[in-house]
């Protein structure tokens, strides 16, 4: 268990180096980019070369970059202020920044946006393991039976339906014309807010997007079956007198688990960055509507802090599932 | 009557490009505490036609018939066309089986306490404890040493020749009354092949068990069979006690498999042959003997003989063969 | 996008009378008070909810039914009523003095913030003031900044740089002269620099309305705008609604404007709708109570309105299809094409009905635009006898009488002549990056090819495009541009668009010979006391204008309205160009 501990202390040490180093990454691309942070802050109409000059002095964007870096990095830990006299605004650690767009320091956009993703993945991927990892193995268990080829065509489905469309699709069938639909037709509520109204706003977009991961992960279950059925240890177990039911559930799906667990949290990591179709079509205030409206009004703060929210989550997920992989796999843990 | 009776085996496979005949008529009895060892290439069947009766292959393309009649405590049961609830209850309590690759045979995920009292439990209903200590003494048994901490320990963890004792231990959890032992040594090095092969041999003293011992390797049958059947092309060809067959093998392809391995009792003046050829499609399996093309002694037939199927014949007390050089209208010696 | 570089804001539209009314109720009395409106709209949050940032007509409208009330107002009636100017805080509309440099307002008896708190001169001024600070509270309309008194400094930018500033030269001195307050704390002052005969109608901007200096707070006052009207914010989280629940502070005897009309229980509105859901919503008539902030998908359009441009039976009494405020043209650079023949040339090649019919049609796109001045300004307009009403003008255009211009031009001006004709240079047409300039450009290319001239586009990224095309070194020869009216007296047309102090002055014409004459009328008239000379001025301007072909007009645009079956009393109101929504209700 030392070699874990030791396994685990290290991996952490490793994670924080890489999110340094995807933060630095970030800030240089975007420092890169053709935009001028100060012209983006003066509003959406301006081209006053004054006022520029002024925010660019204001905001710090007249330093050179490495200081910039440096008040970026500081203001993650001691928080920051943004502007300057009475106009200024204090945003508390951690600072990504203030949005000039959206009148709000990014983190408390962030704050707001990451839960209703976290609401919207989490739920999603349980529907999805659901379904697809109960798919895959029907689908595989009768392999070229009449299940398997209604499963191929859910997957078919599936996969080839673009998530808006499902998503409009449920709306308009489930929500518009239905007479009486349970479902609001309003977006997003608040668990906090009124928790049955958020179980009924959440049904669809889960479904919507549980609906295409269901599809790939039914396809995938499917076939990491297949395959491990082929291995001798199944084979062992066979010859050890065990039922069909405890080959499927004890043998084949264990060692099914180490790639299936990794695909779900690559992807629930990928989510977390924000599902911009199905979070646009329910309007639901996530960060893939945050992503998309930062980028499509070039809100260049709250593009760097999502960009590096997503890398971090992703980067984090592999630790976690490094550090998971010791814990299904005996194998690494030596 | 002996204790497994296996008669007219057939094993078949629908493919994409044809019919696979695998097993093409079979028939071999084994008895308490004997050992027949199964010897041919791969593709002869010799592997096939134990899994086939064991229902280790996939049911939906393979088609079994004749008969594999088993002598149980609830007296003679075919295995073949037995449902396969029942015939579960038969593998891995009745019949056991090891296997040729002990990593890949044994779960990675599990330990090999888990995988050894699983093996106990399913066929027993006593309480995990009770299993737990069968494990550790088979585990002994087996030469394992500090069996009750091993326990714990996963595959990843043994040697090869240390996973194939502890897939031993694990096939004998229920005192079988046959053991199939699938190239067991193959993918071990040479000196532990030796301990294999001599634990085995002592466990079946031990156990009383029948052990049906498929491999391609003459030379690990030696030592270790009584009897010994010689397969090809899905068929017996030779089958006889294993010092008949080292000193008088009558087949051809058995005089091949005994020229392409080192004897001791040869001196070192014999260079090792191997068998021109390849072996037969079992697609295309013709009338004719099936081991005609590779025969170097087929000139000593009449024109147009080989294009018959021989047949099995005892040309001796308890030697059989496959082979129009010692059949009637064969060209007698 | 192919708006001028006031896009943000919508003006006035048609005007019927200067008469200053005072704020006599019209069309509306059936409203009951009581209910939800719920408005939908795919956009993630209002632009701006603070009133000195708020700059679009139908933003201005909306806030200033329920919120923000001003010293002035339009009136809320449907047609050319709507928009005379009305007493709001005030108690009437202005009294101007010192030639119209001086404006002086009375605020009512009784009103109020949302937490009952007295609103103050000083409250306005304060408000007022916050314009200036132009890096804190942007996007906002700066007519403050141009028109009260306070000294420029060398940049031209104001010596006073609003109530945030820390630095110790900042004028405050001169603002403080600029708007001066009575010792009641009830008159309002302001001094101007220059005349404004129509001050009053500036003051229908939010940005003239009051602000408690306590209560702001700088960029963020854009989240919670402190209440003067009926309703104030219960809730506004941008992504997700904002709220408005009854202001119970609002006194409806200090407001005749809104009193009577305050409906609704509640209002909702709900942000970041999918656009398909929205249309679908108010198609199917899912939420009876739920009005539109957004037009159409141009799809559905098609199942709403006819091909006359009126709404089908089903949604006759729940939709609208009416001219919205802007004119879209192309803006000619006469510097470059200094040569009238091709100038006329290009506007009788032009392709109207390909343009047209690609926006969608007629019916829903808009009418042939005669110049830049739209019908709806009924004191500014008077047909100019172009398009439509020019007879050798056509739809697909006329390609003879063109061919004509142009043998003419190959005589007059022959090397721009060359260069026009020749493959090789040929002239640039800028245009804001989209996928229906893209498609406009094919029609064109193809519509000057007939002539033998060769256009090639110059597509500018469409948030940097005005950026581009207002500078004079870098506009091509010809621009896409659109423009709406800041209120309903062309002054805020004809000067902008084509002197060379205006704010959109895209045609560079003043080195053209017609330029001078024109100058001098332009001038003469902005000084012009009766409003009906003066418009009938503007309207001869226009013609001028259209004489020298400065711009090749394109569109009088329309817009469409669609709201929910359980909602009464909407009609289009003019001078902000979108629905009166304090007149709605729920039936």
């Amino acid at each position: 268990m030392n070699g874990l501990v030791t396994y685990i202390t290290r991996r952490l040490g490793l994670t924080v180096l890489i999110l340094l180093a995807v933060s630095f990454a970030v800030y240089v691309i975007f420092s890169l980019l053709p935009y001028d942070p100060a012209a983006l802050t003066c509003g959406k109409s301006c081209n006053d070369p004054g006022i520029i000059a002024a925010n660019r002095v204001r905001l710090g964007y007249d330093k050179p970059f490495w200081v910039q870096y440096w008040l970026f990095l500081s203001g993650l830990f001691v928080g920051r202020n943004f502007g300057t006299g009475a106009a200024a605004i204090f945003c508390p650690a951690p600072a990504f920044g203030y949005s000039f767009q959206q009148h709000a320091c990014v983190t408390s956009l962030l704050g707001d946006a990451l839960p209703v993703t976290i609401y919207l993945a989490v739920g999603a991927l349980v529907l999805w393991l659901i379904v697809g990892v109960g798919l895959g193995i029907v689908s595989a268990k009768f392999k070229g039976k009449i299940w398997d080829t209604l499963s191929t065509a859910f997957v078919l489905v599936g996969t080839s339906l673009p998530t808006f469309l499902t998503g409009l699709m449920l709306i308009i069938f489930l929500v518009i014309k239905w007479d009486g639909s349970p479902f609001p037709s309003d977006g997003y509520t608040a668990p906090e807010e009124d928790f049955g109204q958020f179980l009924l706003s959440m049904v669809l977009p889960w479904i919507t997007l549980a609906f295409a991961y269901a599809a790939i992960y039914t396809r995938f279950v499917r076939s990491q079956i297949l395959e491990i059925s082929t291995e001798d240890y199944i084979r062992t177990a066979k010859a050890k007198g065990l039922s069909d039911g405890v080959i499927l559930g004890k043998h084949t799906l264990r060692a099914a688990l180490a790639p299936i667990v990794t695909m779900a949290g690559l992807d629930f990591a990928g989510l977390l960055g924000g599902a911009i179709l199905t979070e646009a079509v329910f309007n639901l205030p996530g960060m893939g509507r945050l992503s998309l409206t930062a980028v499509v009004d070039i809100d260049l703060p709250v593009i760097v802090a999502t960009t590096i929210v997503a890398a971090a989550i992703v980067v984090v997920m592999n630790m976690i599932l490094d550090i998971a992989y010791a814990f299904i796999d005996p194998r690494v843990r030596v | 009557m002996s204790l497994l009776s296996v008669r007219d085996l057939r094993v078949e496979f629908k493919t994409p490009d044809g019919i696979v005949k695998a097993v093409a008529g079979v028939s071999f009895d084994i008895n308490e505490g004997e050992t027949v060892a199964i010897v041919g290439e791969s593709g002869s069947g010799k592997s096939v036609s134990n899994l086939a009766y064991m229902g280790l292959l996939p049911a939906s393309r393979t088609t079994i018939t004749g008969s594999v009649i088993l002598k149980t405590d609830e007296g003679e049961v075919d295995l073949i066309g037995m449902d396969n609830d029942r015939l579960r209850k038969i593998r891995g309590k009745d019949i056991a089986m090891i296997f040729q690759d002990p990593m890949s045979a044994l779960h990675p995920f599990y330990t090999i306490g888990d995988q050894l009292i699983e093996a106990h439990q399913v066929h027993n209903s006593v309480d995990k404890s009770a299993s737990r200590k069968r494990a550790i003494e088979l585990l002994s048994l087996v030469g394992v040493a500090n069996p009750e901490e091993r326990l714990a320990a996963y595959p990843h963890q043994f040697s090869g020749g240390m996973r194939q004792r502890v897939m031993i231990a694990m096939a004998l959890m229920n005192n079988p009354k046959v053991l199939i032992a699938d190239e067991p040594t193959t993918a071990l090095d040479v000196t532990v092949q030796a301990q294999i092969l001599a634990l085995l041999r002592d466990l079946q003293k031990q156990f009383k068990m029948a052990v049906i011992l498929i491999t391609h390797d003459l030379g690990v049958v030696a030592g270790a069979a009584d009897r010994v059947n010689v397969m090809y092309g899905g068929r017996l060809v030779e089958s006889t006690g294993v010092n008949e067959l080292y000193k008088n093998p009558l087949m051809p392809y058995t005089v091949g498999l005994l020229d392409s391995i080192p004897r001791m009792d040869q001196g070192h003046g014999k260079r090792l042959r191997a068998i021109p050829g390849q072996p037969p499609s079992l697609i295309k399996l013709g009338e004719g003997c099936a081991f005609a093309a590779r025969c170097e002694r087929k000139s000593e037939l009449p024109e147009g003989r080989c294009d018959v199927s021989p047949e099995l014949n005892e040309v001796k007390a308890g030697h059989l063969v496959r082979c129009h050089l010692y059949d009637s209208k064969g060209a007698a010696k | 996008m192919l708006k001028g570089k006031k896009t943000l804001k919508v003006a006035l539209a048609a005007i019927a009378a200067t008469t200053l009314a005072s704020g006599l109720l019209t069309g509306c009395s059936a409203g009951a008070s009581a209910g939800t409106i719920t408005y939908l709209t795919v956009q993630d949050s209002w632009t701006h909810a603070d009133p000195q940032r708020n700059y679009t007509g139908r933003d201005i409208a909306w806030f200033g039914s329920y919120l923000n009330r001003t010293l002035t107002a339009y009136d809320r009636a449907p047609g050319a009523a709507g928009s005379a100017v009305v007493p709001d805080l005030a108690t009437d509309t202005g009294k101007a003095s010192n030639d119209n440099k001086t404006w002086t307002f009375t605020l009512r008896d009784g009103v109020t913030f949302e937490d009952g708190s007295a609103i103050t001169c000083e409250d306005i001024k304060y408000g007022v003031s916050r314009t200036f600070a132009t890096d804190v509270i942007t996007d906002g309309p700066t007519y403050a900044i141009g028109m009260l008194d306070i000294p420029s400094a060398a940049d031209g930018s104001s010596t006073y740089k609003g109530p945030y500033s820390t630095d110790a030269a900042n004028d405050t001195a001169s603002f403080d002269k600029a708007i001066t307050c009575s010792a009641d704390h009830k008159t309002i002052t302001f001094n101007l620099k220059r005349s404004v005969g129509d001050f009053n109608y500036t003051t229908t901007y939010l940005s003239f309305g009051p602000v408690p200096k306590a209560k702001d707070t700088g960029d963020q006052y854009d989240l919670k705008p402190v209440s003067t009207g009926p309703y104030k914010i219960k809730s506004y989280k941008a992504k997700d609604q904002m709220v408005l629940v009854r202001n119970t502070n609002w006194k409806a005897d200090s407001d005749p404007l809104r009193a009577k009309r305050a409906f609704p229980d509640k209002i909702v509105v709900k942000f970041g709708v999918a656009s398909e859901v929205l249309d679908q919503t108010l198609l199917t008539d899912k939420n009876k109570t739920a009005v539109s902030l957004d037009s159409l998908q141009p799809t559905n359009l098609t199942a709403v309105f006819g091909a006359d441009g009126k709404p089908v039976k089903k949604y006759a009494d729940r939709a609208i299809n009416v001219y919205d405020p802007y004119v879209t043209y192309t803006a000619v650079n006469v510097k470059k094409l200094n040569c009238l023949p091709i100038r006329q040339a290009i506007y009788y090649a032009k392709d109207f009905k390909g343009l047209i019919t690609l926006l969608g049609g007629q019916a829903l796109a808009g009418d042939p635009a005669d110049g830049v001045i739209k019908p709806l300004m009924g004191l500014d307009y008077a047909k100019t006898g172009f398009a439509s009403e020019d007879k050798d003008w056509k739809p697909e255009g006329n390609v003879d009488k063109a061919k004509t211009l142009m043998d003419q031009a190959k005589s007059e001006c022959p090397a721009l002549y060359a260069r026009v004709t020749d493959p090789k240079q040929g002239l640039v047409y800028d245009a804001p990056d989209s996928p229906s300039n893209k498609n406009a450009s094919a029609i064109w290319i193809a519509a000057l090819a007939r002539i033998g001239v060769t256009v090639k586009f110059n597509f500018i990224e469409a948030g940097k495009y005005y950026a581009v095309v207002l500078d004079a070194t870098k506009q091509g020869d010809l621009s896409r541009a659109g423009w709406a009216p800041d209120w309903a007296n062309a002054s805020t047309v004809i000067p902008e668009l084509f002197t060379k102090e205006g704010g959109f002055p895209m045609s560079q014409n003043w080195d053209d010979p017609a330029y001078a004459a024109f100058k001098q009328r332009v001038v003469a008239n902005l000084s012009q006391a009766d409003r009906k000379k003066q418009g009938a001025e503007w309207a001869a301007l226009n013609t001028y204008a259209m004489q020298q072909m400065w711009v090749i007009p394109n569109v009088f645009s329309k817009t469409q309205e669609i709201w929910g079956s359980k909602i009464g009393g909407a009609f289009f109101w003019e001078p902000q160009g979108s629905l009166s929504f304090g007149d709605l209700y729920t039936k």
